[in-house]
């Protein structure tokens, strides 16, 4: 269903200004992800070394980064939850993503801003995408084969991918979660 | 901070040396030694927190590098694309294989060959077009007395035109199977590729010519295209190839290929249940380019190809089959009368393979498997007059059982044993290293 607000959304993509294989920016996914949110504070996050160890040992993946670009998301001064913007090559391109987290930790949503590689482009379909709902770093299940499942013909494209959300799940278990 | 710090202490260690002169001697070196030691604990601090600034850096780098720019955040308006346009970037990527067979009733067949070694290079002109090129070794050595081959395996530029439409134009892969697009080593099993997408599909099966693909929202993806196709006058009745691989022996791979007839394709493949692929493609055209004197221009060469693949949790399973049909080589056959390669009419197979990840040890991922096929490369031929004929081989079965070690994401190293039911000589044992990046 979700995936059916993506249907006009690119239509205007490709009415603006081309950019081919962009499908949301930033503001689109933030609305996409959190529908009831009336205000998006950016918030982003420096990570501590202690931190950033934390998240290593979490992930199973290198931090890789201090720095991540967040969005807090409110209804009035309620914390709806957040969304950390992030790229991971595929194959060969970058992918743009964004991770929608709610308060607790858990995956809300994720959405594809943009993949330009030629194939593989199937790790925007919801069904693909609604396998990392309700997951944590705490729950697990967020590895390909090991929760999530495999896109045959786009195998670098998902395990990048689903890496990088769980790299990013750490990051919520350990700086974001209230 | 650190420096600031250690600034301090240097000043306090020279200026505190004079004014603790009028101190007892003892208290004075108690106070250096302490000082000096504090210097010390400091440099080790600071050395630590350079090196950890340092690794930041790079890290950061290393992703700069990778990201043009950060993505505008809540602020965006609506038409600002999400990744600003990077400078135009050109990838190198690489892939290779060796292998070792060893004919278990005939050991003095055994071989290591450098099978392949490939350089890929990609480069993006803008948002939207992006080149593609793979250049290819096979078997270590190429010159005139060697067996070795260069080729140009793809070379094509493609262009998006949003909402997942795009085309390309050049020598691409045909999209039919599930090997030809996937061909590294490093994304099938066993340390041959199988025999039915190489003898039937003649992979690394590509083509000049024009295509056009896109996805639907509901995970079907599909390709068409117009291409060259194959050339049935490079057929060969006297030697072995046709029957090896009936359209390997007569693919034009874009060397001055005739292209008076033309080919089509098209495929459909459908992703919309997490781990599973399930689809099918279809290629088809005549094959005689009106050749002077010819007596098959009317020959039309047509594949067709059925796939499934399914990887529910550690499983990998997948399911092919293929086949292939060359109309009208009546005429054409009755001139090869007395070679032992006649134009077969049809040619198939068939294969079903099962894979678990069995072990995962740090980065080493342990996946035995098991593949059956069948297949025959001359399954029956175009009637000629009586006793002039060849007979159509039988299906010849092939059960292959092995495992690939996985190192890392790159590298895999591959054993299996493969046996023959038709011809037992074939029987062997393979051992192979691949590595893709």
């Amino acid at each position: 269903m979700r995936y059916r607000h993506l249907i006009p959304l690119a239509a205007c993509a490709a009415g603006a200004p081309a950019f081919a294989a962009q499908y949301l920016n930033a503001e689109q996914a933030q609305k996409l992800m959190f529908p009831e949110a009336t205000a998006f504070r950016q918030q982003d996050l420096a990570l501590s070394l202690a931190q950033m160890q934390q998240v290593e040992k979490l992930a199973g993946l290198a931090a890789r980064s201090v720095n991540w670009r967040v969005v807090g998301a409110y209804s009035g001064d309620q914390l709806l939850g957040y969304m950390v913007l992030d790229d991971v090559i595929g194959k060969f391109e970058l992918i743009s993503y964004a991770v929608g987290l709610n308060p607790d930790a858990t995956v809300r949503q994720i959405e594809i801003l943009t993949y330009r590689e030629s194939h593989g482009g199937e790790i925007r379909l919801p069904a693909w995408r609604h396998q990392f709902a309700g997951k944590s770093a705490r729950t697990g299940g967020l590895t390909v084969g090991d929760g999530i499942a495999n896109i045959s013909g786009a195998t670098l494209s998902c395990t990048h991918l689903t890496d990088g959300v769980r790299r990013i799940a750490a990051v919520a278990q350990v700086a974001l979660k209230k | 901070m650190n420096k600031h710090l250690i600034a301090t202490a240097l000043a306090a260690a020279f200026l505190a040396a004079p004014l603790a002169a009028t101190a007892g001697e003892a208290e004075l070196m108690a106070r250096i030694e302490k000082m000096a030691a504090e210097l010390e604990q400091l440099k080790a601090e600071l050395k630590a927190s350079v090196k950890k600034t340092e690794a930041v850096e790079q890290r950061q780098q290393a992703i700069a590098a990778a990201a043009p720019a950060p993505a505008p955040v809540a602020a965006a308006p609506a038409t600002e694309p999400a990744v600003a346009a990077s400078a135009p970037s050109t990838i190198f990527g690489a892939y290779g294989e060796i292998n070792y067979n060893r004919p278990t009733k005939n050991a003095s067949g055994s071989q290591a060959d450098v099978r392949r070694a490939v350089i890929g290079v990609e480069h993006r002109f803008d948002q939207k077009t992006k080149m593609v090129a793979e250049f290819e070794w096979e078997h270590a050595v190429v010159s005139a007395d060697d067996k070795g081959e260069s080729e140009v395996e793809q070379l094509y530029v493609e262009r998006e035109f949003g909402n997942g439409l795009r085309s390309k134009v050049g020598l691409y892969l045909i999209p039919m199977g599930l090997l030809n697009t996937n061909h590294e080593p490093t994304a099938y099993y066993g340390v041959e590729r199988n025999f039915v997408e190489t003898a039937i599909i003649p992979s690394t099966w590509r083509e000049v010519g024009v295509s056009l693909s896109g996805d639907t929202a509901g995970g079907l993806t599909w390709d068409t295209g117009v291409t060259t196709g194959f050339d049935l006058g490079k057929w060969d009745a006297a030697g072995g190839d046709g029957r090896e691989s009936p359209l390997g022996s007569i693919h034009q791979e874009g060397q001055q290929a005739k292209s008076r007839d033309l080919s089509v394709h098209a495929a459909l493949n459908w992703r919309g249940v997490p781990g599973l692929l399930v689809g099918g493609s279809v290629f088809t055209g005549k094959a005689g380019h009106k050749a002077d004197g010819f007596t098959a221009n009317d020959a039309r060469i047509t594949m067709v190809d059925l796939h499934t693949r399914y990887t529910p949790g550690r499983w990998d399973l997948s399911a092919l089959y293929a086949r292939g049909q060359i109309s009208n080589t009546e005429a054409l056959n009755e001139t090869l009368v007395g070679n032992p390669t006649p134009v077969p009419k049809s040619f198939a197979g068939w294969y079903t393979q099962a894979a678990y990840r069995l072990m995962e040890v740090g980065d080493y991922t342990l996946s035995p498997f098991v593949r059956y096929e069948q297949f025959n490369t001359a399954k029956s031929y175009a009637a000629v007059p009586q006793g002039l004929g060849v007979a159509a081989s039988p299906d010849e079965k092939v059960t292959t059982v092995g495992a690939n070690l996985k190192v890392g994401e790159g590298v895999v190293l591959k054993a299996d044993y493969q046996k023959f039911k038709e011809d037992k000589s074939r029987d062997r044992l393979n051992l192979g290293m691949g590595f893709s990046y």
